[in-house]
């Protein structure tokens, strides 16, 4: 018998000349772009947040603005007697563990390097200062505790940066949901394309998967087809989106660095964040996959 | 909609005890209209051959469509191989029709693909080895003689071709029933009875064979039992009931 010759194997669906491929495919690299510039952001605001935190967390410091009084004896007395009412106050604090007013040599060491050696603090009106150790789970509101503690003590006042952070971490952390939500939002409305596009070429195909299926094809054989070929967009259209939102993500960092120094810097995105943007073209891939799969099937169920 | 508490489990085929298809009060309705099969009663023994006659829209077309499990009932039960549709889960009225060959009317070929891809839709929906599949079809496009035409799509055939390549298809996978619906109508007068022998041949070897004709000649060249469709209802004779009342086209 002479050697058949190779006979190429057609595609019994031919899928790929669907006319909304090319739509699916923008689609989907569109999405991804999106997805990606959002996720970095989320990824941003989580480092963020996790550096603003740890300063946040563990400890605190409270200021005691000095007492003016010529009476340098009067003055200095007063503003300790304000001291020991901030001290009383933070200790009956929930999750305060431990509070305590740095001694005059702690004083003296902390602004040696600003005034030289020798200085007499007694001489000066020197603020004072209490260092708090928090409990590592404890959840101060700090705003709150600032009114209290000012209430409690007039002259004290809670570290500054401290009180502003938090301010900050509330503002990304809503910053940080409202990105959760585009990406829902940009997940549902691919998945929605997909399945609409996909229900569109059933009824296109129909013909050709009522043959199918008079030929004994299970609903799987039809779904598997329709499931390569979404992998297939999936995979292609997230990696053009991913091209293009690379560079676009390095673009919005250095514009940020240039805002100032202190707090953007932090925000740096670890291997492991470019690990999981790097792979949102498989993600996007799985989910164009899961979804025609299921689509197929679930419509199918309704032809005989 | 069948729950998988429903499914039944698929008889096994050494299991000859059944008929191959059985109807029961089946009555067949399209949407809204009136009933175009009604009160059929039917029972067809695994081995036998029946061709299947009644005027044009007499509802052949529609009957065989119930056989090879293209739709339900509209009421009444039709059981396939021992499996009443009505009760067997999506996946296994599948398999069922793997079993099943149909030669369609109006062919129904892929007319993307070529015929050898056309041919070999039953064994690769079943998932047969590519190298099995090659040599099946390859063997039967030639005893069909449309070898040359095995790459060619099944669009530039013409009618006769492809209704070769149409019964090529439907006998590729040895089926247990074989449906035809006119499957003689186009080819030429020499090549019409070298089909019939291949049905022959096929039923032969035990596979249940149901042939929707017009040909009067077909019928009366082979001494097989006919089934007639008339006012909805389905007649049965016997070869010498025919010659008694001398035609039923008459
Ligand atoms: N899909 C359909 N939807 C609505 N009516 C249909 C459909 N298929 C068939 N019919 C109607 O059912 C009747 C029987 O049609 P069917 O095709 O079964 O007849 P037939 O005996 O095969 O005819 P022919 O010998 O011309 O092939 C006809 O009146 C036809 O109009
Ligand atoms: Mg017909």
């Amino acid at each position: 018998m002479p050697k058949q010759p190779y006979i190429a194997r057609k595609q019994e669906l031919p899928l790929s000349g669907d006319a909304t491929s090319l739509f699916l495919q923008i689609m989907i690299s569109i999405a991804v772009f999106i997805f990606a510039l959002t996720l970095s952001g989320v990824l941003s605001i989580n480092s963020m947040l996790y550096n603003w935190n740890q300063s946040i967390l563990g400890s605190l410091t409270v200021q005691i603005m000095p007492v003016n009084n010529a009476n340098k004896e009067k003055a200095r007395a007063e503003t300790l007697t304000y001291q020991q009412n901030a001290v009383d106050f933070l200790q009956k604090v929930d999750g305060v563990t431990k509070v305590t007013p740095l001694s005059d040599e702690q004083l003296k060491k902390l602004i040696e390097p600003w005034l030289g050696d020798g200085v007499n603090i007694e001489n000066l009106p020197m603020p004072r200062i209490i260092d708090v150790k928090l409990a590592p789970d404890a959840e101060l509101n700090f705003p709150k505790l600032a009114r209290d503690l000012s209430q409690a003590s007039p002259l004290a006042s809670l570290d500054n940066h401290k009180l502003w952070l938090s301010k900050l971490i509330k503002f990304a952390d809503g910053l940080k949901l409202m990105a959760l939500t585009i990406l829902v939002l940009v997940l549902a409305i691919t998945s929605g394309a997909i399945f609409y596009t996909t229900r569109m070429s059933l009824g296109l195909h129909r013909f050709t998967i009522e043959i199918l299926h008079t030929m004994g094809a299970k609903d799987t054989y039809v779904a598997q087809q329709y499931a390569r070929r979404m992998a297939f967009l999936g995979l292609t259209g997230g990696l053009v989106g991913l091209f293009f939102a690379v560079p676009s993500v390095f673009f919005i960092a250095s514009l940020a660095q240039g805002i100032e120094g202190g707090i953007i810097s932090e925000a740096n995105l670890s291997f492991n964040d470019w690990l999981l943007i790097a792979s949102l073209p498989l993600f996007a891939m799985t989910i164009a996959m899961l979804t025609a799969y299921y689509t197929v099937k679930r419509t199918l169920q309704k032809m005989l | 909609m069948t729950t998988d508490k429903e499914k039944e489990a698929l008889p096994s085929s050494a299991n000859n005890n059944f008929n191959i298809i059985e109807m029961n009060n089946v009555g067949l309705r399209y949407d809204q209209g009136p009933e175009i099969l009604s009160d059929i009663k039917l029972a067809l023994k695994k081995g036998s051959f029946h061709f299947l006659t009644g005027k044009s829209g007499a509802g052949k077309t529609s009957l065989l469509s119930l056989m090879y499990l293209a739709q339900k009932p509209s009421r009444g039960a039709v059981s396939v191989f021992g499996n009443n549709v009505n009760f067997t889960h999506r996946d296994n009225l599948a398999l069922l029709r793997r079993k099943i060959g149909v030669v369609f009317q109006d062919f129904r070929l892929l007319d993307h693909l070529s015929a050898f891809d056309n041919v070999a839709l039953p064994l690769r929906v079943c998932g047969m080895n590519e190298r099995e599949v090659r040599k099946r079809v390859t063997e039967l496009l030639s005893w069909v003689e449309l070898d040359r035409h095995m790459q060619d799509t099944t669009a530039t055939l013409s009618g006769g071709e492809k209704q070769r390549i149409a019964i090529a298809r439907a006998v590729i996978n040895r089926p247990d029933l074989l449906l035809a619906d006119e499957p003689t109508g186009n080819v030429d007068n020499d090549i019409a009875p070298k089909l019939m022998k291949l049905f022959v041949e096929l039923n032969k070897l035990g596979t249940t064979v149901v042939i929707a004709t017009h040909s009067e000649k077909l019928i009366n060249d082979f001494a097989y039992p006919r089934l007639h469709l008339q006012d909805r209802g389905l007649h049965i004779y016997y070869p010498s009931d025919i010659s008694a009342l001398g035609g039923i086209h008459a």
